[in-house]
């Protein structure tokens, strides 16, 4: 079969679990969108880049914004430039498809050759957003009123969706996906990610930065917990500054970097005091 | 196939619809299960399930279809006790490292260990902690937990490695689950939820106004000028009335944490909150304290705050009954000539959408608890979990 060259094993810069690596193939078998949700900083929007990366094809990202529709997505009708331009006599008025502008969605069905699609933190858009989007991504083709043109996509993109949960998301969407849920990454994979960003990290310091940030992880009130990007950024800075390892247990030298929030730094220093 | 698995997923409450099943027998097809049943448990899951809080749900159902396959491998109660030792992880982390070392290019045959597996736990009788043969702690057997084998079978506890092979009974999302009253976390998510019924005044004119630019342009000698206009939204707003009694107090950072939620959303046009005592009497307090004197009229308040303000009242409705029913009921202040029960129905009889919000309603019909049934009959009343904050939302939206 054809489809152990298009399946995808994680890449050197992104450590994958098997579930997700799984859910990333089977997405691809079934050609339905792949719904990834999980706490924030545990490498959601990095998926679409790897996977992209891994298969060799171009990534098209769309940022869901809070005031993006899903019409955005498809094209836009630049109506305004068009009554200005009939003002002013411009050649080329007449021809409607010179004012639609296809968005990032058009744009990847419009693609010669298959194309990862990432829709990164659909929940930042409006509550109904998802729902106009259901046709399209099952049948990957909309189409466009002014021109009278139907936009199929010539090669299904692979979808990859994220989610930081802050909305739920309409079930008819839901039904349509396959979901994932990236858990915290447990002591030992976080270990590897960590190895995979800094090939060569002392092993004293990442053993010290490890245990205090799953310790601050661990801490029952804490408001934000800190994530598997700040820890990567810790442990860069902690390199860069050159801080020794056992320093960082009693001083928690930029612990900034780590942890975000006044409540929770007085929290931190509260705890590892005791 | 499967159809009883079908069955018992939507008889513990996840709506599985036919469409996903089709999937999932379509995954079969495709053999993307590889015959083996983790495989499968995680290709139902991901196409089945959509959202992390049903994950339990779907683990207790996995677990009551499938049994029958991992049948011999049930774990006793008593086994698992035996497994519970958390404080040696550290220990276990190191050895295993070690271990792990020298073992990379062993490869393991699920099958046999699976075999031995069964042999053992039929034999074994005691507890046994360290040891390279029988089922336990920290051990270089294939099985139990914390140990440094690879590919072997985990009993319960935590997760050494993720290439033991199979998770018998470790639940381990029973945390996300949506019916549990409402945590710290999960405030992100309510405070999400009450802008289902918001509105932005604030948004940008992003419109165009075609009478309006055709009026202009007309006005301008036929020369173009647009027009631009906001969309139209409606506008949404809130009076929150917080019970601050006593028997509140267990609940107090619960609710602190829900005003603040809905205090920084400023999307609604606006939010009015005043507090009471157990019970609404004439006077409403500007703050949780509830001092005597820093306080409004709730006729005051009937007459400033418009009947088109959805009402949220947070409080147990735990009064005893002459708080609720007596004229001079109110051991606090002034119960200006009306009973409790009396306010509540003026509270219903001006405002349209009011819903009530209980930190700790008794599950179904409780006739005992009798201020709570009380109340239940003038508004609609919901725990304060995800699942009821939720609920009571579309209750306030509802078009009725």
């Amino acid at each position: 079969m054809s489809e152990n060259t298009n399946q995808f094993q994680g890449t050197r810069e992104y450590v994958a679990s098997e579930e997700l690596m799984a859910s990333v193939n089977i997405a691809m078998a079934l050609q339905k969108p792949l719904l990834i949700k999980g706490e924030p900083g545990t490498g959601k929007t990095m998926l679409a880049e790897a996977v992209a990366r891994a298969l060799d094809k171009r990534l098209i990202i769309w940022n869901i914004k809070s005031t993006t529709k899903a019409q955005d997505g498809l094209y836009v009708y630049d109506t305004i430039q068009r009554l200005y331009d009939g003002q002013f006599g411009v050649e080329g008025v007449d021809d409607i498809a010179r004012y639609i502008k296809l968005g990032k969605l058009g744009e990847a069905f419009d693609s010669e050759e298959q194309v990862v699609l990432l829709i990164d933190e659909i929940d930042k858009a409006d509550l109904e957003f998802p729902n106009d989007l259901l046709w399209e991504l099952d049948q990957m083709e909309f189409y466009i009123n002014e021109t009278k043109r139907t936009v199929k996509a010539k090669h299904r993109p692979i979808v990859i969706i994220t989610s930081n949960a802050e909305k739920e998301l309409p079930d008819a969407f839901l039904r349509r996906c396959i979901f994932h849920y990236i858990d915290f990454p447990s002591k030992e994979l976080m270990e590897e990610i960590v190895r995979v960003h800094f090939p060569d990290v002392e092993e004293h310091l990442l053993k010290n930065a490890m245990e205090v940030f799953y310790n601050i992880r661990s801490i029952r009130d804490i408001r934000k917990k800190p994530s598997t990007s700040e820890l990567i950024d810790w442990v860069n800075a902690l390199q860069i500054g050159g801080i020794s390892a056992d320093r960082i247990r009693g001083a928690l030298p930029f612990i900034g970097v780590v942890v975000k929030k006044d409540e929770d730094l007085e929290l931190v220093r509260h705890e590892t005091n005791l | 196939m499967f159809i009883k698995f079908f069955d018992t997923l939507r008889a513990k409450g996840l709506r599985v619809t036919l469409g996903e099943w089709l999937t999932l027998q379509e995954a079969l097809d495709k053999g993307l299960c590889d015959s083996s049943l983790t495989q499968f448990y995680y290709v139902a899951r991901m196409i089945l399930v959509k959202s992390e809080t049903d994950f339990d749900k779907f683990d207790m159902a996995f677990e009551e279809c499938f049994k029958a396959a991992s049948k011999e491998t049930e774990v006793g109660a008593q086994m698992l006790r035996w497994l519970d030792k958390s404080e040696m992880m550290e220990l276990a982390h190191e050895e295993a490292r070690n271990h792990l070392n020298q073992m990379e290019d062993i490869h393991v045959d699920k099958e046999q260990v699976e075999e031995t597996f069964k042999q053992r736990l039929k034999d074994q009788n005691e507890e046994h902690n360290g040891g390279s043969f029988w089922i336990g702690t920290m051990g270089k057997t294939s099985f139990g937990n914390m140990g440094g084998n690879v590919g072997g079978v985990r009993v319960g506890g935590k997760t050494g490695y993720q290439s033991a092979f199979a998770v018998v009974g470790a639940r381990k999302y029973r945390d996300f689950r949506d019916d549990r009253v409402l945590d710290n976390r999960q405030f992100q998510l309510a405070f999400r939820r009450l802008r289902q019924f918001s509105s932005r005044l604030d948004i940008p004119e992003t419109e165009l106004d075609i009478d309006g630019t055709v009026d202009k342009t007309c006005n301008n000698g036929g020369c173009l000028q647009i027009v631009m206009k906001k969309p139209r939204k409606n506008a949404v707003k809130l009076l929150l009335l917080m019970d601050s009694g006593g028997t509140m107090i267990p609940f107090s950072s619960l609710l602190n944490d829900l005003f603040q939620a809905v205090h920084k959303s400023n999307h609604y046009k606006d939010v009015k909150t005043y507090y009471f005592h157990n019970c609404i009497y004439s006077k409403l307090y500007k703050t949780p304290e509830c001092e005597n004197g820093d306080w409004v009229d709730t006729e005051w308040m009937f007459r400033n705050v418009g009947s088109d303000y959805k009402v949220i009242i947070v409080g147990d409705a735990a009064m005893a009954p002459e708080e609720l029913y007596s004229a001079s009921g109110n051991y606090r202040g002034p119960n200006g000539g009306l009973s409790g029960y009396e306010w509540l129905q003026l509270v219903k009889r001006k405002y349209k959408k009011v819903v009530w919000l209980n930190p700790k309603m008794a599950p179904g019909h409780a006739p005992w608890r009798e201020a709570e049934t009380a109340v239940k009959q003038l508004f609609p009343m919901f725990k304060l979990t995800v699942d009821g904050l939720n609920r009571a939302m579309v209750t306030l939206m509802a078009n009725k």
